[in-house]
């Protein structure tokens, strides 16, 4: 009980990404450093959370596990978008490998983030050796890419493909583009050298454990080949989403760590496969049975940065549970067996 | 189409039954064990090969359709494991969407102790998820409750998958892998004494018993509690074995409710003089050494007098209806002191006794807290209660001298007319079993009386009308009494048939309609076109008429109309 009562203090607030840094407050919505993995060196890190009008896909539909639309703005400007940033780099300055620049949207979205703003900010970052921005697919055409190659090199689009299975993604995710338009996006941002990262979600609803598992091995191995990095965002429960209802209800519950560790185990051959399990050890988080978590939650991260599976070395009484859920969970016709 | 699956017993909303499956019969209430086995029910809800299996989902506020298949499968039920009020309304909202000859199958969700709670409130098939869960969580089950393994410090039982093991010195998973077998038979044995418990019509007192373990279940038991109306349209108005009330919840069974709740509905308005008495270990009341020593004071007085007795749990018990059940057969734990809530109860009964009928003089020849439970009724109505007995026994001769002399003064005073104490308990049956005025159709003059307390029956001109059986001491109607009964109140108690000639059991499938308000051992008439019969339920009118599988009705006497 006590346990429970600690883990509901730590519910993670807004961000699903990295955020093994500090974080601090500026007038951007967040920004934090780290570290990360850049050709298989682990480099110093900025992440730049920017303050938009919010995803436009979330405005007219919405995924069922992503609550960020809660945290734009809907009357931001093209000015703040920028004020923002330059703040950022005001505050931590330019000297690291890795600048990700995160819009809880698409950057490369022209309604969200305009042409001019985009590009002022790509060209500021021209000297950064890898310039990570995420979007939804549509968004990734040749035409755009060609106009930010002439502005910047060195960026890698982050799409979030969630799953290589087009039925759970539009289903069960509701995500509104196929595996067809991740790859012709991939296509198109690899034509012009740019890297690509493609979001996987461990366990979106509707999906018993094993599904989610499997369902996950399958499409880090489907995407890798349109995929420089493969992140694993192990799904958490976040405020005003369809997912947090079912939680709500008891229809849901986020994956276990082991499933997460199970992923990475099974496809570190298959490509580069990062994690960042957010919230981690907590009930709207990934988690265990709770002696375990913390533990499970350093190896994973670690393992994202050395990409070597011997970090996962962890075991615990929970696994047998673990296990008897992955076989079993189907026959509680659409509940998790385990709270 | 259900075909595959059929009731046998019934004990309240819980059933036995008998499910075809894979070619062998299965006896429900039944736990699947095997992967092999949920698959193979799993896929049966896709591709409804032989068996007819349909998943409904427990949503607030469903309203779908009537579901007839072999099993109806709750789906996510194993969300409700630790909150009994959602439990309560799946659980209540999947029966009424499932046919009654539908097998409830409530997956992921039974443990050894609360497989005698879901029993009880309606389900038919369960597995062991839920107990190979909790192995593994840490758990060891018992039908009393759950222990942490770390708890275990004897051995737990003496099953042969606790044969030989000492909890202490085993690892984790020793204790798991033990932990799940003996969980799973844990579960199995309690699914026996389950079933032995439905037969013998006492799975009530055995759930009383269970939801001790955990307030969950406690809880569970009062929300399913006041669900009065499933319960009570599900609950046999008889049954052999003595009801037990040894817990608070006793006060809330539906039997008790449905009892005395009868007697303020449907008995006739009484006037003159009402004598109240103490209750008594020994059933019926006037077989006890202080009932008879008190009737015996009384002797010929008794037949201006109208006779109640007061007692927990059931409240108050008209002399005439003290052979039925559950005034005929009860206990209680006897301490000399009630709790408030049996105080609360039984004063709140007495007031509304008093209150529903006309006495002029109301005397109590009582004692202790039947007094004071006297004095609290008399208060709230503001009427007078002429105490007999003083700080006595009930049996002391001062005392039976105050009651004679009471009795006498107030029969002089008010001249009730005098009437035949042996017709009063046919007459009150018939009343309390057909509904109210029911004796006035059934005997519009006096009859004959004859016969031994407490199987009297009542003759009209040489034919038999009506006789309480021996069995249950329940009014059975003969094929005149029950014409009598047809004529004046068409339709109630009546089971309308096929053309058939009703022989030995009707089964439901013949049945054209019934009334909705016979439960099950009702004493019924059987009618079609040309024959009338009458016989003895054996399951409620609505489910008669909803089911296609079982015995409905067995006849007793037929005749033709």
């Amino acid at each position: 009980m006590k346990k429970q009562y600690r883990a509901r203090k730590r519910v993670p607030r807004t961000s699903g990404r990295e955020t093994n840094g500090r974080r601090t407050r500026g007038n951007a919505r967040f920004a934090w450093t780290g570290w990360d993995l850049l050709n298989g060196d682990v480099v110093p890190s900025l992440t730049v959370v920017l303050t938009t009008k919010g995803c436009s896909w979330a405005r007219r539909e919405g995924c069922t596990m992503c609550g960020y639309i809660i945290d734009s703005n809907p009357d931001a400007q093209a000015s703040d978008i920028q004020k923002q940033f330059h703040e950022v780099i005001a505050h931590y300055g330019k000297a690291f490998k890795i600048v990700k620049i995160f819009t809880s949207g698409s950057f490369l979205d022209q309604s969200e983030v305009p042409i001019d703003v985009r590009d002022a900010i790509l060209s500021e970052l021209k000297g950064t050796p890898k310039v990570i921005v995420e979007s939804r697919p549509e968004f990734v055409t040749p035409e755009i890419c060609d106009d930010i190659f002439r502005i910047n090199e060195h960026v890698e689009v982050a799409i979030g493909l969630e799953t290589s299975n087009d039925c759970i993604r539009n289903n069960y995710i509701n995500k509104g583009f196929s595996f067809r338009d991740f790859v012709r996006a991939s296509e198109a941002a690899h034509a012009n050298g740019f890297t690509v990262k493609a979001y996987l979600l461990l366990k979106p609803p509707f999906l018993t454990e094993r599904e989610a598992l499997e369902d996950a091995l399958r499409s880090v191995r489907d995407a890798a080949p349109h995929a420089d990095t493969i992140s694993l965002n192990v799904c958490n429960v976040q405020k005003g989403t369809l997912v947090e209802a079912l939680w709500k209800k008891g229809l849901y519950r986020p994956p276990w760590l082991w499933s997460a560790v199970e992923v990475l185990k099974g496809t570190h051959e298959t490509a580069t496969v990062i994690c960042d399990p957010v919230g981690g050890g907590t009930r709207r988080g990934p988690h265990n049975c709770w002696r375990c978590d913390r533990e499970v939650v350093a190896e994973i991260k670690e393992f994202s940065l050395s990409q070597n599976s011997a970090s996962f070395t962890a075991t615990c009484i929970d696994q047998m549970l673990w296990e008897y859920v992955l076989e079993f969970e189907e026959f509680s016709y659409g509940v998790p067996l385990v709270p | 189409m259900t075909r595959l699956f059929e009731v046998t017993h019934r004990d309240g909303a819980a059933r036995l039954g008998k499910l075809s499956w894979r070619g062998e019969e299965l006896l429900t209430p039944h736990s699947f064990e095997s992967k092999e086995e949920l698959q193979f029910l799993k896929e049966l809800t896709i591709h409804k090969a032989e068996i007819d299996v349909t998943v409904i989902a427990a949503q607030e506020g469903t309203s779908a359709e009537q579901v007839d298949a072999d099993v109806v499968v709750l789906a996510g039920a194993a969300r409700f494991r630790d909150d009994p009020r959602g439990l309560t309304k799946a659980l209540l909202e999947a029966r009424a969407l499932a046919n009654p000859d539908s097998a409830l199958y409530v997956p992921a969700l039974a443990t050894p102790t609360n497989v005698s709670l879901l029993v009880y409130a309606g389900v038919d098939l369960v597995d062991t998820v839920m107990a190979e869960v909790k192995a593994r969580e840490g758990y060891f089950l018992d039908a009393d409750g759950e222990r942490r393994f770390d708890e275990v410090s004897r051995r737990p039982c003496f099953c042969n998958a606790c044969n030989g093991a000492t909890m202490s010195e085993l690892s984790f998973e020793h204790r798991v892998t033990l932990a799940s077998d003996h969980n799973k038979k844990a579960l199995k044995a309690e699914l026996n004494k389950i079933a032995e418990n439905v037969e013998r019509g006492t799975l009530r007192e055995l759930v009383e018993g269970r939801c001790r373990a955990a307030p969950g279940l406690t809880a569970l038991l009062r929300l399913l509690d006041n669900e009065y109306s499933y319960f009570e349209r599900r609950s046999p108005i008889v049954r052999k074995a003595t009801l037990l009330a040894c817990s608070q919840e006793s006060l809330n069974r539906p039997d008790v409710r449905r009892f005395s709740e009868r007697v303020i509905e449907r008995l006739r308005r009484r006037d003159g003089i009402l004598l109240l008495l103490p209750c008594s270990a020994r059933k019926p009341y006037s077989r006890s050494r202080s009932h008879r020593i008190i009737l015996a004071r009384l002797d010929k007085l008794r037949q201006y007098l109208n006779e109640a007795i007061i007692t927990s749990p059931i409240g108050v018990v008209p002399r005439s209806l003290e052979i039925m059940y559950p005034a005929s057969n009860y206990d209680i734990p006897v301490t000399g002191t009630w709790t408030c809530d049996e105080r609360e109860w039984v004063t709140e009964r007495l007031t509304h006794y008093l209150s529903t009928n006309a006495f002029e003089s109301v005397v109590a020849h009582v004692s202790g807290p039947y007094r004071q439970i006297c004095d609290a009724a008399a208060a709230s109505l503001g009427i007078e209660v002429v105490h007999t007995v003083n700080d006595e026994n009930i049996l002391s001769s001062a005392s039976l001298q105050r009651l004679s002399a009471v009795a006498h003064e107030l029969i002089d005073a008010c001249s009730p007319a005098r009437r035949d104490l042996r017709f009063d308990y046919i007459r009150d049956l018939a009343d309390f079993q057909f509904g109210p005025h029911a004796s006035e159709a059934i005997f519009p003059e006096i009859p004959k009386i004859r016969g031994l307390f407490p199987t009297y029956y009542a003759s009209d001109r040489g034919r038999r009308i009506a006789t309480i059986t021996g069995t249950y001491q329940t009014l059975a109607l003969t094929i005149e009494g029950a014409g009598r009964y047809l004529r004046a109140r068409e339709g109630s108690y009546c089971v309308q048939i096929d053309d058939f000639q009703p022989k030995g059991t009707v089964f439901a499938i013949g049945v054209l309609s019934a009334d909705p308000g016979i439960r099950p051992f009702d004493e019924v008439i059987v009618v079609n076109d040309r024959v009338i019969a009458v016989g003895r339920a054996l399951m409620s009118g609505w489910e008669m008429q909803a089911s296609k599988r079982g015995g409905a009705v067995v006849v007793r006497h037929m005749g033709s109309r």
